[in-house]
């Protein structure tokens, strides 16, 4: 995969949120941010799915909407297809905004009440210059039809309210192809939805990978449903990317500790599993006062002195694999103050 | 007699001109320091069980039949008043939302005093004692009691809630997804502090979910439910080994494992059954792909399929058969057929 040119090459992504101060503070000089993603490096393959995991806060779902441009950056570069995403031209701009779409984590809320299923589908055609309403009919059918809402006839006037979650997560997908993007964005689809019917939306989102040769992100905090559907998996902890490798690899021998303990926590639905727990505090540090050196340090089960020299650079310790931590796996010393008490 | 008996339990809501039976002859018991799981999608009525045990239905919700016995006592048909005295003292509820039920205009520490000191008679410095000792029992320094909830983080807020329902060592613990909005790794740890609580002051907890894999962590009996009513009740360990119902096997082909190379996830096709105009026979009929003339027409009864292991299906004899066939795609992709052809077979 290497030998092939990234769709999407990620370098030095930064978001920084000005923090409000109260009155007091007004007439310091002294700025402050919230990192939510800083400076992170990251390359999309075509036809790759990549999984972005984190918990809340971590700066997943921000790079996310920097990459469909919902969001600006504070700095940094993100190429799609060979050109700066941020060129400024009209046309260009237009360009992007076919070619890398999302999907939102709740469908009741992303589909407007007031259109029927085809306005909403329509819709992203006719902004982008489309006016031929036989073409717009058909593709939008057409659209229904690979996120499998059949026949696609059917749903055409009917109203969001009228569908199921699932469904209307469908019709969230189908407007996420219609224009038939490059690129796809996949915000935690399926977590709002019913365990029954979520297999079917990720087996719907595997699909298209396979018949339309997309891409995508899926930013997800669930782990198992990343190793279900992703090829390689980025793992993010406070607006820096910990870990990236293949998912299987990953998954099943983590390297950096951050990954470990996320892991360690996911329930497991087999009552003879047995696992070690570790338990590490579960606030994570204030974001505006980041711990010097790595970020987990305070929580690390792992620490020594010298994490506070770490500069959370990624390492290529086996090939494809990439982690922060400065040491390496057999280097690791586990504190078991953190192992749970029986 | 078990510490908690549920008995034919019957929750009916008033919709529009209907009646919706969100709660159909629903029967378990629990023993003093117990944990039951009860799992199900939404609108399964899991929800609507918690509500009905607290007393806590909306206006137009009330328990149409049943009994439910805690202690040997009859809560059914006692008064508003009567029960919101039991609650907090011996029922506890920690609810989905529980980030949202904190009164954000009193500190935390103010409304875990008022708290004991409504539901007993010691003295404000004590009640501010024992606020202080069930904030360590979660994990919260003391100086948190001084805080607003805006201070506090998600994880934080659900651990204040959880040291709220635990102020007066209850009896009866009810979770309704206690941690579905929250991270895993905070899942984790508020998952095994509520269970080390729990054995702790030795109180009986039903724990509401959709996942089962938390069940499978950190309850001993599950309780499955679909469409209203009870369709396998087991241990945790019989259940995961041998689920009986059809349902469950869908269930369980629908989770991605973690520790396993999934291959192909197989949902359950279609959508639960209208409880408006509930089906005559099994409620999983439409869905079942083993279904026979018999489930359409007559609702099964739980059944034992071993020791402790029930399950409401009529063909439990066939349940070897079942989990073979449950597990390949073919046969969850017949249902959706059957069903197109059935809805094709009615629109015309």
């Amino acid at each position: 995969m290497e030998n092939t040119k990234p769709l999407i090459t990620i370098h030095k992504l930064k978001k920084y949120y000005p923090v409000r101060k109260g009155f007091r503070e007004m007439f310091s000089t002294k700025k402050e941010y919230v990192k939510a993603v800083d400076e992170i490096d990251m390359k999309i393959y075509p036809g790759e799915i990549l999984g972005l995991a984190g918990e809340s806060g971590s700066g997943k779902t921000t790079t996310g909407e920097i990459i469909v441009r919902l969001q600006e950056k504070t700095g940094g570069e993100i190429d799609f297809d060979g050109h700066p995403l941020d060129a400024d031209s009209r046309e260009h701009r237009k360009r992007f905004r076919r070619e890398i779409q999302m999907i939102f984590q709740d469908p009741y809320e992303t589909l407007n009440p007031r259109f029927t299923i085809f306005e909403a589908v329509a819709e992203p055609l006719k902004i982008h210059g489309i006016r031929n309403p036989e073409t717009i009919y058909q593709r939008v059918i057409e659209a229904l039809e690979t996120a499998e809402l059949k026949p696609p006839e059917q749903f055409l006037y009917s109203y969001p309210h009228e569908l199921s979650g699932g469904q209307r997560q469908r019709v969230a997908i189908a407007r996420g192809i219609v224009l038939k993007p490059k690129f796809l964005v996949a915000d935690e689809p399926v977590s709002m939805l019913d365990v029954s019917i979520r297999a079917d939306i990720l087996n719907l989102l595997k699909q298209l990978r396979a018949d339309m040769g997309l891409t995508m992100l899926y930013v997800s905090h669930d782990l198992s449903t990343i190793k279900y559907i992703c090829d390689r998996i980025a793992v993010m902890y406070l607006g820096k990317i910990v870990e990236l490798g293949p998912v299987n690899d990953v998954l099943s021998e983590p390297h950096h500790p951050y990954t470990k303990v996320l892991f360690s926590s996911v329930p497991i639905a087999d009552p003879d599993h047995k696992k070690e727990r570790i338990v590490i505090d579960d606030e994570v540090p204030d974001q505006i006062h980041l711990p010097e050196g790595c970020r987990f340090t305070p929580r690390c089960p792992y620490r020594t002195e010298a994490c506070d020299r770490c500069t959370h650079k990624l390492f290529e310790y086996v090939p494809g694999r990439w982690s922060a931590c400065i040491y390496r796996e057999e280097e690791l010393k586990f504190n078991p103050d953190y192992l749970e008490e029986a | 007699m078990a510490f908690l008996e549920v008995k034919d339990l019957e929750i009916t809501y008033t919709v529009g001109n209907g009646q919706l039976r969100a709660v159909d002859g629903v029967s378990f018991s629990l023993e003093k320091g117990e944990s039951l799981g009860v799992v199900g999608e939404s609108g399964c009525g899991k929800t609507t069980i918690a509500k009905g045990l607290m007393q806590l239905l909306p206006k137009n919700g009330r328990i149409s039949g049943g009994s439910v016995k805690l202690n040997g006592r009859e809560l059914v048909g006692l008064s508003k008043e009567a029960v919101r005295r039991h609650r907090l003292k011996e029922i506890a509820m920690v609810s989905q939302s529980a980030m949202n039920s904190l009164n954000p205009v009193y500190t935390i520490g103010r409304q875990l005093v008022e708290g004991i000191m409504a539901h007993t008679s010691i003295g404000k410095h004590a009640a501010y004692q024992r606020a202080v000792e069930v904030f360590q029992m979660v994990g919260l320094e003391e100086k948190r009691l001084k805080n607003y909830p805006h201070q506090l983080s998600g994880g934080m807020k659900q651990r204040a809630v959880i040291a709220l329902a635990l102020t007066l060592d209850p009896s009866l613990i009810i979770a309704d997804e206690p941690t579905t909005a929250l991270d895993v790794v905070v899942q984790d740890r508020i998952l095994h502090r509520i269970i080390k609580i729990q054995k702790e002051i030795n109180s009986s907890m039903i724990f509401i979910t959709h996942d089962i894999s938390v069940v499978s962590e950190i309850c001993e009996n599950i309780l499955v439910m679909y469409g209203g009513k009870v369709m396998e009740t087991a241990s945790t360990s019989s259940f995961f080994r041998r689920p009986y119902h059809p349902y469950s096997l869908g269930l369980q082909n629908a989770f991605p494992v973690i520790t396993e190379i999934t291959e192909e996830l197989i949902s359950i096709p279609g959508s639960p059954p209208n409880l408006l105009s509930p089906p005559e026979g099994c409620r999983f009929y439409e869905r079942c792909p083993f279904a026979e003339e018999l489930c359409r027409k007559e609702p099964p009864p739980l059944y034992e399929a071993e020791p402790g292991h029930y399950a409401a299906c009529h063909f439990l004899k066939k349940a070897d058969e079942f989990r073979t066939r449950a597990s390949k795609r073919e046969t969850w992709e017949a249902v959706q057929t059957r069903m197109i052809r059935r809805e094709a077979e009615e629109g015309y």
